[in-house]
């Protein structure tokens, strides 16, 4: 005889089987040990060179603390020295003339301290950053937790086209810019009455806004055939906002670094973007190439480092296939009682501005930044290497 | 003769049998009344029943005065000068003509094939009579005459070899015990059924255990050496077996058999995730296992980590036990027919891993009859097929099983999870031949997993072995096993993130072993368990290759390894007293990596790294790279205190030459193994525990007591940031260390009631420290720290509340401490941004984990004879719907600092199985 057995199984709701990223907030005792932290960036960019130390802080209260009245000299393996000077927030300054910053050479900063620990950095070793071969973009969707409503945007990337003497690690800093417009001219305004201003202003209609991208590019070559790269993807930027109304620009520096550097960014990146996922990494504390030589068991943070900085500027308008979604951040208000929502306001919120409605009256108060595009971060002033 | 076996049968059928009430004295007054009457009084007073023919006693009338006499008595009274006699049985009366019913059944022999030392069957009754009598009623007792009459030889022990087998498929039952109530003694059968004890000739009331099995008692008649054998019959409620051992040497009632046992039926009615049942999570609710969450295939044993734990299916090493990521068992549960855990004692049998031996052994097919059994979850599909090839001697088994559908994953929000896609199949066959005293078997698996993560990485992963397996009894007190196993793990990666730098990699592991293993009775007090084994690994670690035409990654030869590993062990077990056994075995394992292998050598006292390379051996083919041998000691001592506890002390040595190269928080499917080598050496373990076992007088609770320390040495831990992918030479991204593990675990059982379940709780501890004098061999500055795995408490609390027979409920509560975590302790700022400086290694703790998942499984109606049984689970997974944080996490934005918990499950998850097949409730 045959016997026969089944087992079925059935899942109910199976759509919220889903894994779940939620705020939470640990209790940590943050450390009351405070640590030096040095950093140094020493480029060819320009002969102006700086060297920060401050103070690590607890994690419960943000804050940089600069560290005053540091002896600060950076030296090379050639044996000229090249003392920093105390400007603020921490920074010290010096020269650092282009003829002493040729690949091959080797720096190194020593420190005293006014509480007199002598902290020294390992030499980090110069080497050559070629041109940036190009930057470029590709027209991307993201998908969302909404299938059918993927984020539209472009992608950047970088190539790299590197020869067999250029360095094989690098990291990029990525600056963007771009062109904005504010919603409205000024034209009603309450600064103690309501005014108008005729004919209509447009002088704060134009704005441009840099920033830096607060994102961690580190790259090697080291594991590859050869010292070159594609599509090393930068920065994603999507259509809901108004960078891609009116003209874009990227700035990418381009870093050399040592092995040791590349160590230490790549660590910090890890660290940065961690996304909690199963397979990833505890994070650890990174390790620079500083050392405390008075107190060896305190540990310095950060690290001094010298690369060749290759820069490039590129521009992006009007993509195609990409429309504009919502990119406006101006919002508008009834005005419903002027005594309340004008009158009793302090003048230090002036100007009001206001928009007229249907029967020419200013019923509708503005935002500052629908008039003033200078309320959004931006400047007035067009910058240089502006195109358009 | 026949006939008044068939009266008396339908009788007892009719009547429940009652404990020794003819001691009951009884008054009677009766004149002249039929002697049916007279029964029915003596039934009434004393509830002892009288058996008999109508024929025989219709013209008896009784007349007697008496006014405290026992039932036997007063009915042997009545019966003089009748020719009837009477005699007790089981409590009760029976009145046969003219003969005295022997104190048991006459003896006959079951299988009278297998049974080839004794004489011939008892008068009269042929075979088929006596299986109907005996067969049919548990409660009556067979006589199983063993050896011939005047074999023995004075004074000396017999000694007995038997098997015990499933009555209804011929399979022979495992670790099912026999105890002898005379001698206080017992036995376990071993992996085949078999059994051996030494009794002096003489009368023996023996009785036969299994979970799941009715008690069986037999009268065993030794006369002189011989065989037996004894089948027992699945309790109706009890469908196949799989049993949960614990630590067998732990156990609470013989020497050796399980301290925990889990029917198939209390697998499934315990809460799953997804209606699959898996013993291995099942493994996690028993004291010392832990997991560190959803989603993380390894598990942890009393505090070690997840790769030191061995996984056999029928001794084929798995070195990957899931499927999808841990969410599902990388083997059919429907084939399991035992599985112990070995974190004690292990026996000197095993070797190779530090905290563990898992021992999974698949059923054999049903030897009497066809079968096909099947499954359908939302993912996957089973099927089991299995049958006689030669009735009562050889069957063959086959289950295969597959995923045939990822639309899960179209569900899951996340874009990335949605864009991907995952299969997983498993397959395994078995042949066995069971020729009386030789068994042949052999068994191949294969498992295989693939998983696409949207467009960024491929992951492949397979597991595969075959065992062949034969076993021969030279002599009632010999057994010997021989096998040949054969294994490869491999997995295959995908890394197509950036198209410059994608690659490929293809990892794996073979193994290939020949052992052989003695099972020596050689006194009655004395059991001798010796063998040998030699195991040749070959690992290729593999190529990291480009992957595209755009890639430029540049090939890298991660190596490739082989080694020896050969043990010889040896091991004893002896009552010493009738309330204190001992155990002591030693274990030699010589493990030889060997070449062809070139090796770099560093500079002394400086960190192994590329710099401070001095030189290269070369070693040749089969060239013995380095010698690593370890004695091992396995001891433990068994002091029964009383009746109902005993204390137990056990001492471990381990050694382990494989391990896992892994520093993410779990395994991932590309997690290499590798092999000691001429730096990095083997760990070893000492582990001492002692532990305190009672069971409350009719068994119905068991409780244990247990602690343990363990200390591991060149525990293998790697340093900060370490890179396995692009790495041939390992030894510059490991340090080894030590490793202490120690806890204290509790465990209460109720079973045989109502409720019942368990209520496991531990407290154990795992700490690592590497501390080499120097920082660059040094991790967390040389100062100790949690283990990841460190969960000092769990707490778990499985129930199962019979409402009916046909309804119950299940329930399982889950809580431990959050595992250990870095957490960043201070910020500090370069080029105006925020960066965290973290605390010292695992200093911190994610939130504590709880989970409660609920079941309620409806059987059908009970009916005996009909078509369909079907059965309904009814499950919730996570039935509160918290979100155990799997890890916290910290980004920066804009300057500020956020922190996170990601959860892998976050809601409750229901399912609902449906189980179904033809014939009736207590059909397998």
């Amino acid at each position: 005889m045959l016997l026969i057995r089944l087992t079925l199984i059935f899942l109910l709701l199976p759509l919220i089987f889903t894994a779940c990223i939620k705020s939470y907030q640990p209790e940590i005792t943050g450390s009351d040990v405070s640590k030096y932290v040095v950093s140094g960036q020493i480029t060819n960019l320009n002969s102006i060179q700086t060297v920060t130390i401050s103070m690590t802080s607890s994690i419960n209260e943000l804050e940089a603390i600069p560290v005053t009245g540091c002896t600060v000299i950076i030296s090379d393996d050639q044996g000229h020295e090249f003392p920093m000077i105390y400007s603020e927030n921490g920074n010290y300054t010096g020269q650092i003339d282009q003829q002493y910053l040729i690949p091959g050479n080797s720096f190194k900063v020593d420190i005293l301290t006014s509480d007199g620990d002598k902290i020294v950095s390992d030499y980090d070793h110069l080497s050559s950053s070629p041109a940036i071969d190009s930057i470029y973009f590709i027209r991307k969707d993201l998908s969302t937790a909404d299938p059918s409503k993927p984020l539209k945007g472009i992608q950047f990337y970088i190539d790299l086209k590197g020869d067999v003497t250029d360095s094989k690690f690098y990291r990029f800093e990525v600056f963007e810019t771009w062109e904005y417009h504010s919603e409205y001219p000024v034209e009603w305004f309450f600064a103690g009455k309501i005014q108008r201003a005729q004919p209509a202003d447009y002088s704060l209609s134009i704005c441009w806004s840099t920033f830096r991208i607060n994102n961690i590019y580190a790259l090697t070559t080291g594991k590859l055939s050869e010292n070159k790269y594609k599509l090393f993807p930068l920065n994603f930027v999507d259509n809901r906002t108004d960078r891609l109304v009116y003209g874009y620009s990227l700035l990418v520096n381009q870093y050399s670094l040592s092995e040791d550097a590349y160590i230490y960014w790549n660590q910090l990146r890890i660290n940065s973007t961690s996304q909690g996922g199963l397979y990833e990494r505890q994070p650890l504390a990174v390790k620079g190439n500083l050392r405390n030589l008075t107190h060896p068991d305190q540990e310095v943070l950060g690290f001094f480092g010298v690369s060749s900085v290759t820069t490039k500027r590129i521009f992006v308008r009007n993509v195609e296939n990409l429309e504009m979604e919502n990119t406006s951040r101006c919002a508008e208000r009834p005005l419903l009682n002027p005594q309340f929502q004008l009158y009793n306001l302090d003048a230090s919120f002036y100007p009001v501005y206001l928009k007229e409605d249907s029967a020419y009256n200013p019923t509708i108060i503005l935002d500052k930044g629908c008039v003033d595009c200078r309320a959004y971060n931006g400047t007035t002033v067009k910058p240089d290497f502006w195109p358009w | 003769m026949k006939n008044l076996f068939i009266s008396f049968l339908l009788l007892l059928l009719s009547v429940t049998l009652s404990a020794q009430k003819q001691s009951t004295v009884i008054s009677c007054h009766v004149n002249d009344v039929p002697f049916s009457e007279f029964c029915s009084l003596i039934a009434k007073q004393t509830s002892v029943k009288v058996f008999y023919q109508e024929k025989w006693i219709n013209q008896l009338k009784v007349t007697l005065n008496a006014d405290s006499i026992t039932p036997l008595l007063a009915i042997t009274q009545v019966l003089k000068g009748t020719g009837l006699e009477v005699s007790v049985w089981h409590g009760n009366l029976m009145v046969l003509p003219g003969e005295k019913l022997i104190p048991s059944l006459p003896s006959y022999i079951t299988n009278t094939n297998t049974t080839a030392n004794t004489e011939g069957g008892p008068d009269g009754l042929t075979e088929s009579e006596e299986k109907y009598i005996t067969g049919r009623q548990p409660n009556a007792t067979q006589t199983i005459l063993i050896g011939r009459k005047g074999a023995s030889i004075t004074g000396t022990k017999a000694k007995l070899s038997g098997r015990i087998m499933d009555e209804e498929t011929g399979e022979p039952i495992l670790y099912a015990t026999i105890f002898i109530e005379e001698t206080k003694t017992g036995a376990v059968s071993d992996a085949n059924g078999f059994v051996s004890i030494s009794l002096k000739p003489g009368m023996y009331n023996v009785q036969a255990e299994y979970q799941g099995y009715a008690k069986k008692k037999y009268q065993f008649d030794v006369l002189s050496d011989g065989n037996f054998t004894i089948t027992m019959k699945k309790s109706f409620i009890q469908m196949q077996e799989v049993v949960v051992y614990g630590d067998r040497q732990m156990s609470m009632k013989l020497k050796d058999p399980g301290l925990e046992k889990l029917s198939v039926k209390a697998i499934r009615s315990i809460p799953m995730m997804l209606g699959e049942r898996d013993i291995l999570k099942v493994s996690q609710m028993l004291p010392g296992i832990v997991s560190v969450g959803e989603g993380s295939a390894g598990i942890n044993v009393r505090g070690g980590s997840s790769d030191q734990n061995a996984f056999y299916l029928n001794k084929i090493p798995i070195y990957n036990t899931s499927h999808l990521f841990g969410f599902f068992p990388a083997f059919n549960s429907d084939i399991i027919k035992d599985f112990s855990v070995y974190k004690g004692l292990i026996p000197a049998k095993y070797g190779g891993r530090l905290s563990s031996v898992f021992n999974i052994v698949s059923r054999q097919g049903n030897r009497k009859r066809f079968m096909a059994r099947g499954g359908i979850s939302p993912i996957s599909a089973n099927i089991v097929l299995e049958g006689p090839i030669k009735k009562d001697v050889s069957s063959i088994l086959i289950s295969a099983r597959s995923s045939y559908s990822d639309w899960m994953l179209q569900k899951i929000k996340d874009p990335v999870i949605r864009a991907s896609n995952a299969a997983f199949s498993d397959f395994s066959a078995s042949v066995n031949y069971d020729l009386s005293k030789t068994q042949i078997s052999a068994f191949a698996y294969y498992s295989k997993d693939r998983f696409k993560l949207s467009d960024i990485n491929e992951y492949e992963y397979s597991n595969g072995g075959v065992s062949l397996n034969f076993s021969h009894n030279y002599s009632s007190s010999l057994h010997a096993e021989y096998a040949i196993i054969g294994s490869k793990y491999s997995f295959t990666t995908i890394d197509k993130q950036e198209v410059s730098s994608a690659y490929a990699h293809t990892y794996n592991i073979g193994q290939l072993e020949a052992r052989a293993d003695f099972d020596h009775a050689t006194g009655d007090k004395n059991t001798l368990e010796y063998g040998a084994d030699i195991i040749y690994y070959a690992l290729d670690r593999g190529t990291i290759n480009p992957y595209g035409a755009a890639s430029l990654r540049l090939p890298v030869k991660l190596g490739e390894e082989q080694a020896y590993e050969s043990s010889l062990y040896i091991s004893d077990n002896y009552d010493l007293l009738p309330w204190l056994n001992v155990s002591a075995g030693i274990r030699y394992s010589m493990f030889t990596p060997t070449g062809p292998k070139t090796v770099y050598t560093y500079r002394p006292d400086a960190e192994m790294i590329a710099e401070n390379v001095t030189d290269s051996i070369v070693f040749g083919n089969n060239k013995p790279i380095k010698w690593y041998g370890s004695p091992q000691i396995r001891a433990a001592v068994n002091m029964e205190t009383d009746p109902n506890g005993s204390i137990k002390i056990s001492f471990s040595q381990m050694s382990q030459n494989l391990f896992m190269l892994n520093n993410t928080i779990s395994i991932s499917p590309n997690t290499q193994w590798k092999l000691a080598d001429y730096h990095i050496a083997p760990s070893n373990s000492n582990q001492l525990s002692l532990g305190v076992f009672r069971t409350t007088r009719k068994g119905f609770l068991e409780s244990s007591l247990e602690v343990f320390y363990k200390y591991t040495t060149d525990y293998p831990e790697f340093k900060d940031g370490a890179d396995f992918l692009n790495n041939p030479n390992l030894e510059t991204a490991i340090l080894q260390g030590t490793q202490k593990a120690y806890g204290i675990e509790f465990f209460l059982k109720r079973s045989s009631k109502k409720l019942e379940g368990w209520l496991s709780y531990t407290y154990s501890r795992s700490i690592v420290q590497v501390d080499g004098g120097e920082d660059w061999n040094s991790i967390n500055g040389g100062i100790s720290y949690p283990a990841n795995h460190d969960i000092p408490h769990s707490l778990n609390l499985v129930l199962s509340y019979h409402i009916t027979r046909r309804l119950i409920f299940s329930s399982i509560v889950t809580y431990q401490t959050g595992k250990p975590v870095t957490y960043p302790v201070s910020v500090y700022y370069i080029e105006g941004l925020p960066y965290l400086d973290y605390s010292a290694r695992n200093a911190y703790r994610i939130p504590d984990y709880f989970r409660t998942d609920a079941s309620l499984t409806i059987e059908g109606n009970l009916k005996k004879r009909k078509l369909l049984h079907s059965s309904i689970i009814l499950s919730a997974y996570n039935v509160t719907g918290r979100q155990n944080p799997y890890t916290v996490f910290f980004k920066t934005d804009n300057g500020n600092i956020y922190s996170y918990q990601y959860s892998v499950i976050g809601v409750p998850i229901f399912t609902i199985t449906w189980l179904f097949k033809l014939g009736n409730y207590a059909t397998d």
